[in-house]
């Protein structure tokens, strides 16, 4: 078990961050280049940057937009990204393993705090799952995949969560050899997943407008595609 | 995105016999068959090529691998708030797409369409596209709520024009379009040249009757500082609102002029094709240059106005002219006191209805309200309104289709006709061609005792010569 642990946290986690953050700069390197082409095909247009940033801005830190719509919804939501994303990055055995494997660390935020954060995100995951599945709209739009991730997130929370719990039945060996393989589970599946959001976010919105951008002489060059030369008619 | 397909389409019977079951009257242009038999494999075939051409693809890019499918479009869908169908939530509708997408156009989606072979898009696929792309009426009121920053509206637009590239549109738009680019009157409405003559100085006579106002519609004038093009349907239905242009030009001696050759503003393209939006914007530059004009003005018409106003700068090439909604002009001109109007003409209790496609961006939110402010002290807002009004129902060119009446009276338009119900407004102004048609028809069916009007026809009672 003791071997497996060490694996799960030593070669077998550098891959899986090599393929988290390699997946995830190659979509941010492909979404801008295809960008700049879209913008560069279509230059007469003006792109109104500031408003743009600005609307993402407000979106990242949407505290004033909660009350807006689907309130109980939204707070979970927000709730659910302030916990995955604190926990995951500044609890002091992630940074340990960090420091461990490639002699780089940051300032952790105390575990009390954070075991505080988990139940609430533990709380705000389950509400989220429970809406997917009780509001009709929500359960007709969603795929597997949506619940899936929801689950494994809620997962890894769970048995980080009892594993710094002493007085709980499960071994702490197995609820750590779950806890790293379903998270590196998750960090895999990151960049191939709509949780590729999480660093196309900023893009998303300037894609939208360029997607308005048309292209001149585009219309034409389909239909000449599909019809040859001759074209066709209306 | 890769660009591979017709390798690998499901092959199935041809069921083209079934469009006539579709929530609109489906037209087919000459020649689409030889796309491929059936209308997946046209569907796609088109998807392909546009995706080739054009700059959509890094959209769907962005859209496919984001997508969170969170649902919060729903609640800001008039639509779906009025049907609460699942298949109404604007996401839900984008999904179709960039599932289509994802699994003909990524490298993902067709190793997983070869390992499982599934994600295939069937006959119904192509049926269910093109009853959701137009039960959407385009507004893009989601893209406000949607935190991950999803346009579904242009998916809608994207969605209507690949399957009008496959050769299913609806009837409705196309023949007028038909008329307006390949037609002899050239314009949708099918007004004879001779026709908009007699019609012009019929409004110059009806003018000086009802206001004593001598004012001229003035027709290719060479050298003029603006040529007008209001929705071409104006000049049969909206007499009010060109005459209330023409007196307001006249009062503040505006040089502007009306092109014999081209006198339609309507710009269907933006609702389903790419192409026609630019070969109509080809048109409305082609004669500004004819007469050596300065700038290009369009009337009282929310998606002429954004159409030109977007996408003159992108198609007009070394031809570039601005563009001018006449609500700006007039705003401007009462500003400049180079029109004088009488702050207490309008006594009714009156409420301004935002056409989404001026008011969404932000971009003609208080010229309006001003001009309609300053003549009618008794101004009501419907809530909610500017940026995040609810559209008419008629939006994305569903006024056009007679077909679609019931739904835009029960579902889309319901709303609106609450809110209208609710303002206890007399009258409700609002400066474009297909939300007064739309408005009329929801006040007629809902028995609501309102009068539907233009900006211009309050500012023609309002006029002080
Ligand atoms: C893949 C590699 C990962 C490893 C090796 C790892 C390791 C650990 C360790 C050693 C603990 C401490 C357990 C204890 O208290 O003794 C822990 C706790 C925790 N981990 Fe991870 N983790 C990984 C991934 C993740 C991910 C991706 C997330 C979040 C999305 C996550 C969320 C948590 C949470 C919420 C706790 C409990 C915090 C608390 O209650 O104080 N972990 N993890
Ligand atoms: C800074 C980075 C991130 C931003 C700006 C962001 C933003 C969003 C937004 C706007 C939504 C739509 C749902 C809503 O709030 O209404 C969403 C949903 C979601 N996000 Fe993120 N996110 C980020 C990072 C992450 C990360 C790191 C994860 C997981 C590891 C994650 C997991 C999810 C999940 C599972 C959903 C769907 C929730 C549901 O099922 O309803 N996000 N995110």
């Amino acid at each position: 078990m003791d071997l497996w642990l060490a694996l799960a946290k030593g070669v077998f986690l550098r891959f899986v961050l090599a393929v988290t953050i390699l997946g995830l700069l190659r979509h941010v390197a492909l979404s801008l280049a295809a960008l700049w082409v879209a913008i560069r095909r279509a230059p007469a247009q003006s792109l109104d940057l500031r408003q743009i940033f600005g609307e993402t801005l407000a979106w990242l830190f949407p505290i004033r937009r909660l009350h807006r719509n689907r309130f109980g919804y939204s707070l979970a939501s927000f709730l659910f990204h302030v916990g995955v994303l604190f926990t995951s990055l500044f609890l002091v055995n992630h940074i340990d393993i960090l420091r461990d494997q490639f002699g780089i660390g940051w300032y952790a935020i105390p575990k009390g705090i954070l075991d505080l954060l988990a139940v609430v995100t533990i709380i705000a995951g389950s509400s989220l799952l429970l809406f997917r599945i009780y509001a009709s709209s929500s359960r007709q739009l969603s795929q597997l995949s949506d619940y899936g991730l929801l689950v494994l997130i809620l997962g890894i929370f769970w048995s980080g969560f009892l594993a710094g719990r002493p007085g709980n039945p499960i071994p702490y060996a197995w609820l750590m050899l779950f806890h790293t393989l379903s998270g590196a589970a998750l960090l895999l599946v990151i960049p191939y997943s709509k949780i590729a959001h999480c660093v196309l976010f900023p893009l998303i919105r300037l894609g939208s407008a360029v997607g308005w951008r048309l292209a001149p002489l585009a219309g034409g060059k389909v239909v000449q595609r599909l019809h040859g030369p001759e074209g066709r008619q209306i | 995105m890769i660009l591979e397909t017709g390798t690998h389409l499901q092959r199935q019977p041809n069921l083209a016999h079934l469009e006539s079951k579709a929530f609109y009257h489906i037209d087919t242009y000459p020649g689409s068959d030889r796309l491929g038999g059936s209308r997946v494999e046209r569907f796609l075939f088109a998807f392909a090529a546009i995706l080739q051409q054009s700059n959509y693809g890094v959209l769907l890019d962005l859209y496919a691998r984001s997508s969170a499918r969170c649902g919060r479009c729903a609640v800001s869908c008039q639509v779906f708030q009025a049907s609460q169908e699942a298949r109404d939530v604007p996401c839900y509708r984008s999904n179709l797409l960039l599932d289509v997408y994802k699994r003909y156009f990524t490298m993902g989606g067709q190793l997983r369409g070869r390992l499982f072979g599934n994600g295939f898009l069937h006959e119904g696929g192509v049926d269910e596209m093109a009853e959701l792309f137009y039960r959407c009426t385009a507004c893009r009121r989601c893209h406000i709520e949607c935190p991950l920053g999803i346009d579904h509206g242009l998916i809608a637009h994207l969605g209507r024009y690949i399957l009008s590239e496959a050769g299913i549109a609806p009837k409705g738009l196309v023949v007028s379009v038909r008329e307006q680019l390949e037609g002899k009157t050239g314009n949708t409405s099918a007004i004879p040249l001779p026709a908009l003559l007699d019609n012009l100085e019929f409004l110059e006579e009806e003018l000086v009757d009802s206001s004593g106002i001598q004012a001229k519609f003035p027709v290719d004038v060479q050298g003029a500082e603006y040529i007008f093009f209001p929705a071409v349907s104006d000049y049969l239905m909206e007499a009010d609102t060109l005459m209330g242009i023409a007196a307001v030009c006249a009062s503040a001696g505006v040089s502007w002029t009306i092109g014999s050759q081209y006198f339609d503003g309507i710009n269907y393209g933006l609702f389903y094709n790419d192409w026609v939006l630019e070969r109509i914007i080809q048109k409305l530059v082609g004669e500004a240059q004819r007469l050596q004009v300065q700038k290009i003005l369009i009337g009282e018409c929310g998606h002429a106005a954004r159409s030109a106003r977007q996408y003159v700068p992108t198609f007009a090439g070394d031809q570039q002219l601005p563009v001018v909604s006449v609500l700006e002009l007039t705003e401007a001109l009462v500003r400049q006191g180079k029109v004088k109007l009488d702050p207490n003409a309008i006594s009714e209790r009156v409420t301004y209805h935002d056409p989404c496609n001026i008011a969404r961006s932000g971009w003609l939110l208080e010229p309006p309200r001003r001009l309609v402010r300053s003549i009618a002290p008794n101004f009501v807002e419907m809530r909610p309104f500017g940026k995040e009004n609810y559209c008419c129902g008629g939006g994305g060119g569903l006024v056009s289709l007679d077909e679609t009446h019931e739904f835009r009276m029960q579902v889309a338009g319901k709303l609106k006709a609450e809110q209208i119900q609710a303002s206890e407004a007399e009258i409700v102004v609002t400066p474009c061609a297909n939300c007064k048609k739309q408005l009329r028809e929801l006040v007629s069916y809902y028995h609501l005792p309102v009068q539907v009007v233009g900006v211009h026809d309050l500012v023609l009672r309002a006029l002080r010569l």
